[in-house]
C-alpha cells in the first residue's frame, strides 16, 4: 500500500491547464525526484499533495485517507508531512530555535521543555548548535534552508516534501543543504524533491519523475532515466542541463 | 457654530432654540416659532477704518462685498446686488467677514448693525458707513408648535429686563460708541490661553475615542477585506468606499443636521462627532489593516499551514506581529489626520482647539495672534504624539 496515492490528478489556475492528468503512488520511505523544465507544473505537482493548492480533479491520497474529502482534518495530515521552500520562509520575528519549536508547542505536541530539546537536537542534526538564539535575518541562505529543514522535521513528520529547496541559494552553500536531504533519505524518510541538482537526483533517488507540460512523460530508476532515456522530450531536456 | 449651521441645527431638533440676531421673517414663521421681538435691527454697510472711498451702495460698481450665510445681511446684498453691480462673497463667520475686508479681498461687508457696531467698538478695523436698512426685529426662535414654554418664559424675561434697566444696559454695552480701553496683544492671548487649551483638551479627547472606535471597525473590515469570502470582502469594499468617498464636513452635517431631520430624533454633539470621525478613520484604518496583512509574503502563510496550523492560529501568531510593524508608521499618521481633522467638526459646532479660537476672534478680531497661537498648539503637541509614537515604533522594532 503506498505512502501517497496520486489518481488523475488534474490542476487549473483558471484557464491556465497546469496539471493535466497524474497518476503515481510513493511507498514509504522512498525517495522520488521530480525533474523537468520551468512551468511544466512540478511545483504545483508537489503543493497538491500537502493541499496549499486545492486539486481540479483527481484525487491525493495519504496513508488511506482522501485529503480532499471535507470530513479531512486537513491540519492533522499537514502535521505528517514537512515541507521544505525554495526562498525558505522561516518565521522573521522568531529566533532560530522558536522558529523549530513553534509549530510542536502551538499545536500542543510538545511541552516547552520538550520541544526545546527537540530543537537543540534537529539543530546538532543540520550542523547550526551554535545559530539557536540567533534572528533568520542573520543567517546565510544555506542556513536558512538547514533551519527551514529543522523546523519541518521538528513535526515528526512521516513524509517530506522540498519544493526546489536548493534553486535560490549560492553556489557554495548548495553541497551543505543537499547533505543534510542526503542524511534524511539514508534514515528512510518518504521523500519527495523538485530539483534542478541532477546528480543529487541520481545519487539519492530511488526513482526519477521527468514531467513536461502537465504531464508525467517518463519515470523510472536514475540510471535509466539518466543512463537510457526513452522519450525524445526527456532526452532534449536532459542535453540540455547535464 | 456659525449662524447658518445654528438654523439647520434648530431645523433638524438638534436644539432646542437658536437666539442669535434672527430676525423674525413671515418666510422664518413657517418652520419657526418665534419670541417677542428683543432689539430692532437692521442691515449696514461696513468698510476698512481706513477707507474713505466707499461711503455708499453706489460705490461697489465692479467690486466684491463680504456677506454671511443666512442673515438678512445676505438677503440685503443679494437684492442690491445687480442694481449696483458687485459680487457676493459668503462667509459663515462675521470675523471671517471682517478679515476678507481688512485684507481688502473685499471691500465692503454687510451686517446687522449691533453686531457691526461693537466690533468697530472692539477694534475689528471694520466701521460702519451706512444708515442702517428698515430691518427685521431681533427674536429668539425655537422648533415650530413645539416649546410653547420656553417661549412664554423668554418673553418673561425679557418683560423683566425691559422693565428693571438691564435691557438698556447691555444694548449700551455693545452699540455706544465709546467703549472701555481696548486689551493689548499679549492680554488677549492671555485671556484666550484657558479657554484654548479647553478645546485643546476637546480635541484629544475626541481623537483617542474616534481612533478607537476606528479601529475596532478596522479591525473588523480589515479582517473581512483579506477572507476567503467574497460577500465578506464586498461588504469591506462598500464600508472603505462610502465613508472614504465623503468628504468629513459632508459627513458630518449628514450625520449631525440630516438623519435626525429626516427621522426625527436628537443626535448628542458628541454622538455626531465621535461618529463622524471613527467612520471616516475606520475606513482608513481598514485599508492599512488590510495593506499590513497583504504586504506579508504569501510563504509565511503557506510555511505556518504547511506544519499544521489552522489559519486563525497562523494569521494571530505569525501574520498579525509581521503586519504590525509594517502598520505603525501607518497608524501615526492617521492619529494626526484624525487629530487635525477635528477641526472640521467646528462647522458643526463642537467646541475644540479651533471652535475655541474662532470663539475669541468673533470677540477680539485678533485673526492674527490667535491663529498662530491655534496653529503653534497643534504643531506642538502633534510633534510630541509623533515623538511618542516613533519610540514606540523603535522598541516593537527591537523586540
Amino acid at each position: 500500500m503506498g505512502k501517497i496515492r496520486v489518481e488523475g490528478l488534474q490542476k487549473s489556475f483558471g484557464s491556465n491547464h497546469v496539471l493535466k492528468g497524474i497518476d503515481i503512488e510513493v511507498k514509504e520511505g522512498e525517495v522520488v525526484c521530480v525533474i523537468g523544465p520551468s512551468g511544466s507544473g512540478k511545483s504545483t505537482f508537489l503543493r497538491c499533495i500537502n493541499r496549499l493548492d486545492d486539486i481540479t480533479a483527481g484525487k491525493v491520497i495519504i496513508d488511506d485517507q482522501d485529503i480532499n474529502n471535507s470530513k479531512t482534518d486537513i491540519n492533522k495530515v499537514r502535521e505528517n508531512i514537512g515541507m521544505v521552500f525554495q526562498h525558505f520562509n522561516l518565521f522573521p520575528h522568531f529566533s532560530v530555535l522558536k522558529n523549530i519549536m513553534f509549530a510542536p508547542m502551538e499545536l500542543g505536541k510538545q511541552t516547552e521543555e520538550q520541544a526545546r530539546k527537540t530543537a537543540l537536537k534537529l539543530l546538532d542534526q543540520v550542523g547550526l548548535s551554535d545559530k539557536a538564539d540567533a534572528f533568520p535575518n542573520k543567517l546565510s541562505g544555506g542556513q536558512k534552508q538547514r533551519v527551514a529543514i529543522a523546523r519541518a522535521l521538528a513535526m515528526n513528520p512521516d513524509i517530506m516534501l522540498f519544493d526546489e529547496p536548493t534553486s535560490a541559494l549560492d553556489p557554495e552553500m548548495v553541497g551543505e543543504v543537499l547533505g543534510v536531504m542526503n542524511d534524511l533519505a539514508r534514515e528512510g524518510m518518504t521523500m519527495m524533491i523538485v530539483t534542478h541538482e541532477m546528480g543529487f537526483a541520481r545519487e539519492v533517488a530511488d526513482r526519477v519523475i521527468f514531467m513536461d507540460g502537465g504531464y508525467i512523460v517518463e519515470e523510472g530508476p536514475p540510471e535509466d532515466v539518466f543512463g537510457s532515456p526513452k522519450n525524445e522530450r526527456t532526452i532534449s531536456f536532459l542535453e540540455k542541463v547535464l | 457654530m456659525g449662524f447658518n449651521a445654528a438654523v439647520q441645527a434648530l431645523e433638524a431638533h438638534q436644539v432646542d432654540g437658536v437666539i442669535a440676531g434672527m430676525s423674525i421673517t413671515d418666510e422664518r414663521k413657517q418652520t419657526f416659532d418665534f419670541s417677542d421681538s428683543y432689539y430692532d435691527s437692521g442691515v449696514v454697510m461696513g468698510v476698512r477704518d481706513d477707507q474713505t472711498m466707499v461711503k455708499e451702495y453706489a460705490d461697489l460698481k465692479g467690486k466684491k462685498v463680504a456677506v454671511k450665510t443666512g442673515t438678512e445681511g445676505y438677503t440685503f446684498a443679494q437684492s442690491i446686488a445687480s442694481k449696483y453691480g458687485f459680487t457676493i462673497v459668503p462667509f459663515d463667520e462675521s470675523s471671517q467677514m471682517y478679515d476678507d475686508v481688512k485684507t481688502g479681498n473685499s471691500i465692503a461687508c454687510f451686517d446687522d448693525f449691533p453686531v457691526l457696531s461693537y466690533g468697530q467698538k472692539m477694534k475689528s478695523g471694520v466701521k460702519v458707513v451706512t444708515k442702517m436698512e428698515k430691518g427685521g426685529s431681533y427674536g429668539f426662535a425655537v422648533s415650530k408648535g413645539q416649546n410653547k414654554e420656553l417661549l412664554e418664559k423668554f418673553n418673561t424675561g425679557l418683560a423683566n429686563i425691559k422693565a428693571n434697566g438691564e435691557y438698556k444696559r447691555i444694548i449700551d454695552n455693545y452699540t455706544a460708541t465709546q467703549g472701555q480701553a481696548p486689551q493689548s496683544r499679549l492680554e488677549i492671548i492671555k485671556d484666550a490661553l484657558p479657554s484654548l487649551f479647553k478645546g485643546l483638551g476637546n480635541t484629544l479627547i475626541y481623537t483617542i475615542a474616534s481612533l478607537f472606535f476606528a479601529f475596532i471597525l478596522g479591525l473588523i473590515f480589515g479582517f473581512m477585506k483579506v477572507s476567503q469570502n467574497k460577500w465578506l470582502r464586498g461588504i469591506a469594499t462598500v464600508f472603505v468606499d462610502l465613508f472614504r468617498g465623503i468628504p468629513l464636513i459632508v459627513l458630518a452635517f449628514f450625520i449631525y443636521f440630516g438623519i435626525p431631520q429626516a427621522f426625527g430624533f436628537t443626535m448628542p454633539l458628541f454622538l455626531a462627532a465621535i461618529l463622524t470621525l471613527s467612520l471616516n478613520a475606520g475606513a482608513y484604518v481598514t485599508e492599512i489593516i488590510r495593506g499590513g496583512i497583504q504586504s506579508i509574503d504569501r510563504g509565511q502563510m503557506e510555511a505556518a499551514r504547511s506544519l499544521g496550523l489552522p489559519y486563525r492560529k497562523a494569521m494571530i501568531k505569525i501574520i498579525i506581529p509581521q503586519a504590525i510593524r509594517i502598520m505603525i508608521p501607518s497608524f501615526i499618521n492617521q492619529l494626526v489626520i484624525t487629530l487635525k481633522d477635528t477641526s472640521i467638526l467646528s462647522a458643526i459646532g463642537l467646541v475644540e482647539l479651533t471652535q475655541s479660537g474662532k470663539i475669541v476672534i468673533a470677540r477680539t478680531f485678533t485673526s492674527f495672534d490667535i491663529w498662530l497661537v491655534v496653529a503653534i498648539i497643534y504643531l506642538v503637541v502633534i510633534t510630541i504624539l509623533t515623538k511618542i509614537s516613533g519610540r514606540l515604533e523603535r522598541k516593537v522594532h527591537h523586540g
